[in-house]
C-alpha cells in the first residue's frame, strides 16, 4: 500500500478485478435496451397498420406475438444485468473487506490504538457495504447511459432527423448539467458522510456513558442534545439534498420537455402544419415511434443519476478506507536484529514516540535474559506500556536499536483481557489450537480456575459472551493467563496483571506467575503494585524529572 | 399485510403511531409521490392520443375531407403535465428525505429517552459497541419505514386503481385486465418478495452484526491474538461468516433482481393485453383509435411505480427484525415510579438504611443479595470490601436507585427512595462508577457534567486539585481539549482524576466512591486521598473496594469496614458484570 492512493483509484482497482461480471452487467442492458426500441417499433407498426392501413387485429397475430416474446426476453435480459452486477458487487465487496483486514494486521495494536475498535470495524463492515450500489448498478449504468441513448438517436434520425435535432439538444447538455451538479453534490456528500458519522458516534458515545448521564441527573439534557445533534444533521443534509436532487430534476425537465416537444411537432407535422424539413413525411408509424422512443432516449441518463449517490456514498467510504490504507504501521515489516549475547531482547539506547504525545520513553538501555523477571515500575504515563508493545514488536523504535533472540515468541497480556465469542475452550485454543482437553483443564488449574471449571454444568463448552459477560474481571484476567499457559512463548509480557483484582484473585494470579517461572518462562511485569513487583529478580525503574526528561534507574533484587 | 406473520401489526404498530405524529407531512409526501406519476402516465398517454388523433385528422385532410381537431387543449395539457413531473418529482424527493430526517430526530431522542429509564442491570449488559451498533442502525431502517415501504406501495396501489378505473371508464375489459394483472404484480412484488426474502433478510442483519463483533474482537484483542500466533485462525472464522453473509446477500439479490424482471414482464404483458383488447373494440368500433393507442402507453408509464418496490421489499424481514429488537428495549422499560411523597433532606449528610434486601439478576441460579441490611449514620464513612463480583456494586446500584431491590427497602435520610422525587435523588447522591466514564467531548464539558454553571476559573482549580493542571495547561486548547470517544485520549490515570475532579464539582449528601484510586500510583493516590478527603468533611460516603487495608490505595476517613463475603453454594461465575465496567 503505498502512500498516495486515491480514493478513485483504489476503487477503478477494485472494479478492474471484477472486469469480466461488469461487462457481462453491460451487455444484457445493452440487449435489454434493444429489445425495447422493437417492442416499441412493434408497437408503432401495430397501431399503424391497424389505424392507417385497417387491418383487422386478427390478422396481425404475429405481431402481438413477436410482443410477447420480446416483453420475456427483455425481462431476462434485466434479471441477467442485475445478477451479474450483484456478483461483481460480492466479488468486490469481498476484496475490499480482505484488503482492509490485512492492513489492519499489519498496523498491530499500536497502530490501531489511536482508533476506537468499533469505528474501524464499521469501516471494515458498514463502508465495504456502502460499496455495492456503486459496482453493481452505477457502474454498468455508466456504460448504458451512453450506448442507448446513442442507438436510439440513430433510430430517430432515420425517422425523423427533426426530432432527432429536438432529442439531440437536450442531450449534450445533460451531461454538462450533471457534471455541475454533480461536482457540488459530491463535495457537500462528503461533509453529509461525515457528518452522518459524527452523529452516530455522538449517539453512541452518550449512549455509552448512559449511566454516568443517569447518576448525574443530566439524562434529560442528554436526550435533548441527542434530537437536537439529529436536527443539525437534518439541516446539513438538507442542503446536500437540494442540490444533489437538482441533477435529477434537470434530467427529468429534459426529458418531460424532450417528450411534450416531440409530441406537438408530430401532432403538428402529422396534421400538415410543418411544412418545412422531413415533417411532410411523418406517418402515425414514424410519428409514434419518435414519441415512444423520447422518454426511452432519457431512461438510462436518470437510472444513472438516480443511482449518483451511490458513487458518492462510494467515493465517500473509500475515503476513510483508503486513509487507513495510506496509514504506516508504526513497526518494520523486518524481525528485529538477532541478539549479540544469548539475552532474549537487547535494547539499545532505544526511545519510543507518538506523533502527538511525543517522546514517551527512553532514550533506555536495557537487555532482557532468559529465566529474569524484570518488574518495571514507574508512575502512569511515564511509558512502561510503550516498553512492553516494544519488546512484543508492536512498535518500533524511533531511535537506538531492538534486539531479540531469533524467532523468539512473547505472549502478551494486559489489563483488557480478551474474551472472545465462543467457548471456554475456543478462548483457550487461541493460544494453543492442538491443546486437548486435559492441558486446557491443567490451564485452567494452574491460574486458579479449576474450581470456576467444575462448577459450570457445560465445562469447557460454556459460552463465553462478548467483552467477558458471564465473567468476572479477576477471571478474565486468569483466563488470558491461562492461555499464557497453554501458548510454548519464552518471554511473557504482562502490563498491569492484577491492577483491576482484589486481593485474593491476585493471590492466585501471583502464584500461577511463580509457576510460569519455575517452567523456565522470562517475566517482563509493568506494574505499579508492589505485590506482582514483589516476585521481580531485577527491578527498572522509569521516572520523570522536571519537564519531560526522563531517568531510569536499575537495580537488582537478590533473594 | 396483517396475515404474513402473527403479530406483525403489533410489531409495527407502534412506529405507525411514530409516524402518525407527523401525519401531515406524510400524506403530503405521498401526495407529491402520486402527483409526479400521475403526470408521467398522463403526459405519455396524452401525447399517444394527441399523435394519433393528429395523423387521422390529417389523413382526412389530406384526401379532402373536412375534420377538426381542437390542438390547443391537449398541447397545453402535454405542457402541463411535463412541467407538473419535473415540479412534483423535485419537491417530492426534497419534501419527503426532509420528513424522513425530522422523524430521524424523533427517533433518535425516543429511544435515548427509552435508554436512560432502563435499569442498571438491563443497561449492563447492553454496553457493548455492536450492540450500540445495532442500535443506531435499527433506529436507521425504521427511520425509513416510510419513504422505502409504505409511500411507494401506497402510491403504486393507488395509481393502479386510479389507472385501471380511468381506462375501465373507456373500455370496462381494458380496466379489469389491467387492474387484475398489475394488481397481481403489486401483490407479489410486496407481500411476496416480502415473504420469501423474510428469512434471507432477517438473518443479514445478525450476520452483519455477528461479522461487525468478530472484527471488534480481533482488533481490539490484536495483542494478544498477533502474539499467540491466532490472528489466521481468527481470520478464518471472520471469513466463514463473510462467507454466510455473502450466500445471503446473493439469495436476496437474486429474488430482488426476479422482482424486478417479473415486475417489467408483467407491465409488459398487460400494455400487450391492453393493446389487444383495445385492437378488438376498436375492430367492432366501439372504442376510437386514438383512445386504443392512448391505453397501453397509459400502462407502460406504470412501470416507473413498480421498479422500486422488489428491492425494498426484498429487505422487509430486517425491518420487521429491527422493529421487534426496539420494541423489546422499550418493553424493558422501568415502570413509572409512583408519585413521589418523600422528601430528602435537602442539605447535610444523608443517613443510609438498607434493609433486609433481597436482590436476584434474571437469570442468576442464586440470589445476588439475601437479607441484607446495612445502616449507616450521617456523616459515617464505610468501606465496603470483597472480592470482584460479590455484589459491592450492586450494593452501590441499590443506593442509587439504579437498582430496585426484589424485596426490602432502600431510604436514605429516613426516605424511601421508591417514594423519593428523582430529580432530588439526583443532585443529593454522588457516585464515582469503576470505570471512568469520559464523553468524547471537551475536558470543560466532560468537567460541567458536575456543574453546568462551573466557571473556569474553578474548573482550572479543581484541574489543580487533582494534579492534571499542569499537564492541562501544556495543552494547547487547554480546557477545550477533545478527550476522544470514551477519554481514550487520556491515560487511565488522567481520566481517573478528570472523573474525580468531575464529581467534586458537586455537593452531595452521600458520596459512592468505586476504587476511587484505581489506576494512579502510590503518590499521587496517597496526596488525593487528602484533597478528597477535606471534600467529603460533612458528607456521608461508602467506598468499595477489593482490598480491605491497602497501604498505597488509601480510604481516608474510614469509619465502618463491611467485607462482603462470597457465600457458599454462590456460582462463581458472576452474572451481571460491574455496572461501570
Amino acid at each position: 500500500m503505498q502512500g498516495q492512493l486515491t480514493p478513485r483509484a483504489w476503487l477503478a482497482r477494485l472494479a478492474r478485478s471484477e472486469r469480466r461480471h461488469l461487462a457481462l452487467a453491460v451487455l444484457a442492458g445493452i440487449a435489454a435496451g434493444l429489445l425495447t426500441i422493437a417492442q416499441m417499433a412493434t408497437l408503432a407498426w401495430l397501431v399503424s397498420s391497424m389505424l392507417i392501413e385497417g387491418a383487422a387485429p386478427a390478422s396481425l397475430m404475429t405481431g402481438f406475438v413477436a410482443l410477447v416474446v420480446m416483453v420475456m426476453l427483455r425481462a431476462l435480459a434485466q434479471w441477467g444485468q442485475e445478477s451479474a452486477g450483484l456478483t461483481a458487487s460480492l466479488g468486490v465487496r469481498a476484496r475490499a473487506r480482505r484488503e482492509l483486514l490485512d492492513h489492519l494486521e499489519r498496523l498491530g495494536p499500536v497502530g490501531l490504538a489511536d482508533h476506537h475498535s468499533a469505528s474501524l470495524a464499521n469501516r471494515v463492515v458498514d463502508q465495504v457495504e456502502a460499496l455495492d450500489g456503486y459496482i453493481a448498478r452505477f457502474l454498468p449504468q455508466m456504460r448504458l447511459a451512453v450506448a442507448i441513448p446513442l442507438v436510439i438517436l440513430g433510430v430517430v434520425v432515420w425517422l425523423d432527423w427533426l426530432a432527432a435535432l429536438f432529442l439531440l439538444l437536450a442531450a449534450p447538455l445533460i451531461p454538462l448539467f450533471m457534471a455541475l451538479v454533480g461536482m457540488g453534490a459530491e463535495r457537500l456528500n462528503r461533509e453529509q458522510f461525515e457528518t452522518v458519522s459524527r452523529l452516530s458516534r455522538h449517539f453512541i458515545d452518550r449512549v455509552r456513558g448512559i449511566t454516568t448521564l443517569q447518576l448525574f441527573g443530566a439524562s434529560a439534557q442528554a436526550t435533548r442534545d441527542v434530537h437536537a445533534a439529529a436536527e443539525d444533521y437534518r439541516i446539513r443534509s438538507m442542503r446536500t439534498l437540494r442540490l444533489a436532487f437538482l441533477s435529477s430534476a434537470v434530467l427529468e425537465f429534459f426529458a418531460a420537455v424532450a417528450i411534450a416537444v416531440v409530441a406537438i411537432y408530430v401532432g403538428f407535422g402529422l396534421l400538415g402544419y410543418i411544412r418545412f424539413g422531413p415533417a411532410d413525411e411523418l406517418t402515425l408509424f414514424s410519428g409514434l415511434l419518435v414519441l415512444l422512443l423520447a422518454p426511452e432516449f432519457f431512461q438510462p441518463l436518470r437510472t444513472l443519476s438516480q443511482h449518483y449517490h451511490d458513487r458518492a456514498a462510494a467515493l465517500g467510504a473509500a475515503e476513510g478506507m483508503v486513509a487507513l490504507l495510506d496509514e504506516v504501521p508504526p513497526r518494520s515489516d523486518e524481525a528485529p536484529l538477532p541478539c549479540r549475547s544469548d539475552a532474549l531482547v537487547e535494547l539499545e539506547a532505544v526511545t519510543v514516540s507518538y506523533p502527538e504525545r511525543g517522546r514517551v520513553l527512553g532514550p533506555l538501555d536495557l537487555t532482557v535474559r532468559a529465566g529474569e523477571i524484570l518488574g518495571v515500575s514507574g508512575p502512569s504515563g511515564v511509558g512502561k506500556s510503550s516498553l512492553l508493545q516494544l519488546m512484543a514488536g508492536f512498535i518500533a523504535p524511533a531511535s537506538g536499536r531492538h534486539r531479540a533472540a531469533p524467532d523468539l515468541r512473547v505472549a502478551w497480556m494486559d489489563q483488557r483481557p480478551l474474551l472472545i465469542h465462543g467457548t471456554l475452550a475456543d478462548n483457550l485454543r487461541l493460544a494453543a489450537p492442538e491443546a486437548d482437553e486435559a492441558a486446557l483443564r491443567d490451564a485452567l488449574r494452574c491460574v486458579g480456575l479449576g474450581e470456576l471449571l467444575e462448577a459450570l454444568p457445560e465445562g469447557l463448552g460454556t459460552p463465553l459472551g462478548e467483552r467477558g459477560v458471564g465473567l468476572s474481571g479477576g477471571q478474565a484476567h486468569r483466563l488470558a493467563l491461562a492461555r499464557i499457559f497453554l501458548s510454548p512463548a519464552p518471554l511473557v509480557l504482562l502490563d498491569e496483571p492484577t491492577a483491576s483484582l482484589d486481593d485474593d484473585s491476585e493471590v492466585r494470579v501471583l502464584e500461577a506467575l511463580s509457576v510460569l517461572v519455575e517452567q523456565g518462562r522470562t517475566l517482563v511485569i509493568a506494574s505499579h503494585r508492589p505485590a506482582p513487583l514483589a516476585l521481580a529478580t531485577r527491578r527498572l525503574s522509569l521516572s520523570r524529572e522536571g519537564a519531560g526528561e526522563r531517568r531510569e534507574s536499575e537495580e537488582v533484587v537478590h533473594g | 399485510m396483517a396475515d404474513r406473520a402473527p403479530g406483525l401489526v403489533a410489531t409495527l404498530s407502534p412506529w405507525f403511531v411514530h409516524l402518525g405524529r407527523r401525519r401531515g407531512r406524510l400524506l403530503t409526501g405521498a401526495a407529491l409521490m402520486l402527483l409526479a406519476l400521475v403526470a408521467a402516465l398522463g403526459l405519455l398517454a396524452l401525447s399517444g392520443w394527441f399523435i394519433t388523433a393528429t395523423a387521422l385528422t390529417g389523413l382526412v385532410l389530406a384526401s379532402g375531407g373536412a375534420a377538426m381537431l381542437d390542438v390547443y387543449v391537449p398541447g397545453g395539457g402535454i405542457r402541463a403535465f411535463a412541467l407538473t413531473r419535473t415540479v412534483a418529482r423535485y419537491l417530492e424527493r426534497l419534501y419527503n428525505h426532509d420528513t424522513v430526517l425530522r422523524l430521524l430526530a424523533d427517533l433518535r431522542g425516543h429511544m435515548f429517552a427509552v435508554l436512560a429509564d432502563l435499569d442498571a442491570a438491563r443497561l449492563s449488559r447492553r454496553r457493548a459497541s455492536d450492540w450500540l451498533n445495532r442500535l443506531t442502525a435499527d433506529i436507521d431502517t425504521l427511520d425509513s419505514l416510510f419513504l422505502r415501504l409504505l409511500a411507494p406501495a401506497l402510491v403504486a396501489l393507488l395509481a393502479i386503481l386510479g389507472l385501471s378505473a380511468f381506462l375501465a371508464l373507456w373500455a370496462p375489459s381494458v380496466g379489469l385486465a389491467t387492474g387484475v394483472m398489475l394488481g397481481l404484480i403489486w401483490c407479489w412484488l410486496t407481500l411476496g418478495q416480502a415473504r420469501l426474502g423474510l428469512a434471507a433478510s432477517r438473518r443479514r442483519v445478525t450476520e452483519l452484526e455477528r461479522l461487525r463483533g468478530r472484527v471488534i474482537e480481533h482488533l481490539s484483542g490484536m495483542a494478544e491474538l498477533e502474539s499467540h500466533g491466532a490472528l489466521p485462525e481468527q481470520r478464518r472464522r471472520l471469513d466463514t461468516i463473510e462467507a454466510r453473509l455473502r450466500d445471503d446477500q446473493r439469495r436476496l439479490g437474486r429474488l430482488s433482481a426476479l422482482g424486478t424482471a417479473l415486475a417489467g414482464l408483467t407491465v409488459g404483458l398487460t400494455w400487450v393485453l391492453a393493446l389487444w383488447l383495445g385492437a378488438q373494440l376498436w375492430a367492432s368500433e366501439a372504442l376510437s383509435g386514438p383512445l386504443m393507442v392512448m391505453m397501453p402507453l397509459a400502462v407502460l408509464a406504470m412501470s416507473e411505480a413498480l421498479m422500486a418496490l422488489p428491492m425494498a421489499f426484498t429487505q422487509f424481514g430486517a425491518t420487521q427484525a429491527a422493529a421487534e429488537r426496539l420494541n423489546a428495549l422499550e418493553a424493558s422499560r422501568r415502570p413509572t415510579k409512583t408519585l413521589p411523597d418523600g422528601h430528602l433532606p435537602s442539605a447535610g449528610p444523608l443517613s443510609v438504611d438498607l434493609e433486609r434486601i433481597g436482590l436476584r439478576y434474571p437469570g442468576a441460579l442464586t440470589a445476588t443479595l439475601d437479607d441484607f441490611s446495612l445502616h449507616l449514620a450521617p456523616g459515617e464513612r464505610l468501606a465496603l470490601c470483597g472480592p470482584s463480583g460479590v455484589g459491592k456494586s450492586s450494593v452501590a446500584a441499590l443506593i442509587a436507585g439504579q437498582l430496585v431491590p426484589d424485596s426490602g427497602c432502600v431510604r436514605l435520610g429516613g426516605v424511601d427512595i421508591e417514594h423519593a422525587e428523582g430529580q432530588a435523588l439526583r443532585r443529593r447522591l454522588a457516585m464515582l462508577t469503576q470505570g471512568s466514564e469520559l464523553f468524547d467531548d471537551s475536558l470543560a464539558a466532560n468537567l460541567r457534567l458536575g456543574d453546568p454553571a462551573a466557571s473556569d476559573e474553578y474548573l482550572w482549580r479543581l484541574l489543580d486539585d487533582v494534579e492534571l493542571g499542569e499537564w492541562a495547561r501544556t495543552l494547547p486548547r487547554g480546557l477545550e481539549t477533545r478527550v476522544g470517544e470514551g477519554g481514550r485520549r487520556l491515560s487511565g490515570g488522567q481520566a481517573r482524576r478528570l472523573a474525580l475532579a468531575r464529581l467534586m464539582l458537586r455537593d452531595p449528601g452521600l458520596v459512592i466512591l468505586d476504587e476511587p484510586f484505581t489506576g494512579l500510583d502510590a503518590g499521587t493516590a496517597r496526596r488525593l486521598a487528602e484533597r478528597l478527603d477535606a471534600w467529603l468533611a460533612d458528607r456521608t460516603v461508602i467506598y468499595l473496594s477489593h482490598r480491605r487495608d491497602d497501604e498505597a490505595m488509601p480510604l481516608p476517613g474510614v469509619t465502618q469496614t463491611l467485607e462482603l463475603q462470597a457465600r457458599t453454594g454462590r456460582p462463581l461465575c458472576a452474572k451481571a458484570r460491574n455496572l461501570s465496567g
